[in-house]
């Protein structure tokens, strides 16, 4: 039953969900929908994992601001073995 | 060539198990292969291929993997263990799932040049920084003040925060990556993708991915059918397999 009601619900995302876009690259991050809900955000469907952020905006607005999403840049942190005892 | 050992881990019937190490020995020339057997006590007694290692983690035999925190760490624990009594001259390690099937004769030749070029302590498949993402794995963790404090209480690293996702199967690690991660016991329970290259990376290593490689692993599904267009499409390994290709000795060959 409940792999149908996931299927049930991944159609309503396709057909009903926002597109995505990562703000910095302009990158297509999928569909999800995005729900109001208890004074909080709520994302369903979404397989991308990614953040969430206020938008900086050229034009000073009291009345709105925007939240974007973005991702992680690719690890490529250097080895630091070196740097203390662990 | 620096020597690698193969670590094949499976949890299926001895039969199955023979067949896996004998494609892994028929195309893989010198393979150093070593099975760490997760199914049963009966089952590891009626294997004929040595060496192999049994794994009696509770914590390994899951269902619901991730929410169940699947863990990896006993059998880190084991090879470390067998590696100091058996091989000490191992300089690399790689960990494969029982069906994550090698394409290419010389894989260990590949990751070496790669590991290398990257001057990586560690490769894996589909690396990714997730700390501060909606990644679901993540994201449980962070509910959980634990997570933070144990890889605080030990990071050489500038931000703590840092937490890096991957593929279970199909890492590469060198020998000091290896015999460390396998000397730190799970705080509580934590979901191996997460946690291993989450603490190799705050023990100071240097983890990379397989960069184009990754299109040939992914974590659903059955891919048996794919291994002659993986092959030519350059694939070096693919996963998941679930039956192996009838014929292994013309594999080998190639």
């Amino acid at each position: 039953m409940r792999p149908l009601f996931r299927a049930i619900g991944l159609f309503i995302v396709r057909v009903f969900g926002t597109r995505l876009v990562d703000f910095q690259t302009g990158r297509d991050l999928g569909k999800a929908l995005i729900i109001g809900w208890r004074g909080k955000i709520h994302v369903i469907g979404l397989k991308q994992a990614v953040r969430a952020v206020f938008l900086p905006q050229q034009r000073l607005t009291y009345w709105k601001q925007e939240i974007g999403f973005t991702t992680q840049p690719p690890p490529d942190f250097l080895n630091e073995r070196g740097n203390k005892v662990s | 060539m620096p020597r690698f050992l193969n670590v094949v881990l499976s949890h299926q019937p001895p039969a199955d198990v023979h067949r896996v190490a004998e494609y892994w020995n028929s195309l893989i020339e010198d393979a150093d292969l070593l099975i760490a057997y997760g199914g049963r006590r009966d089952s590891f007694d009626r294997i004929c291929f040595d060496p192999r290692v049994f794994i009696d983690d509770p914590n390994l035999r899951t269902l619901d993997h991730q929410r169940e925190a699947q863990s990896y760490t006993e059998v880190f624990k084991q090879v470390s263990r067998w590696l100091s009594g058996n091989s000490s001259d191992v300089d690399f390690v790689t960990l494969f799932e029982f069906d994550h099937l090698p394409l290419v004769c010389d894989l260990n030749a590949r990751q070496l040049s790669r590991m290398q070029a990257e001057r990586a302590d560690v490769l894996a498949y589909h690396l990714a920084r997730v700390d501060d993402t909606s990644h679901p794995h993540y994201l449980h963790y962070a509910a959980n003040g634990e997570f933070a404090r144990f890889f605080q209480s030990l990071s050489v690293r500038d931000d703590p925060m840092v937490a890096l996702s991957i593929f279970g199967t199909g890492s590469c690690w060198t020998r000091e990556a290896f015999d460390a991660v396998a000397g730190f016991d799970e705080p509580f329970p934590v979901y191996f993708e997460i946690y291993l290259p989450t603490l190799a990376h705050h023990l100071g290593f240097r983890l990379r991915d397989y960069a184009d490689q990754d299109r040939f692993v992914s974590n659903l599904g059955d891919r048996s059918r794919e291994v002659d267009s993986a092959r030519n499409n350059g694939a070096w390994t693919l996963h998941p397999v679930k039956i192996l290709p009838a014929r292994i000795s013309s594999m080998a060959s190639k």
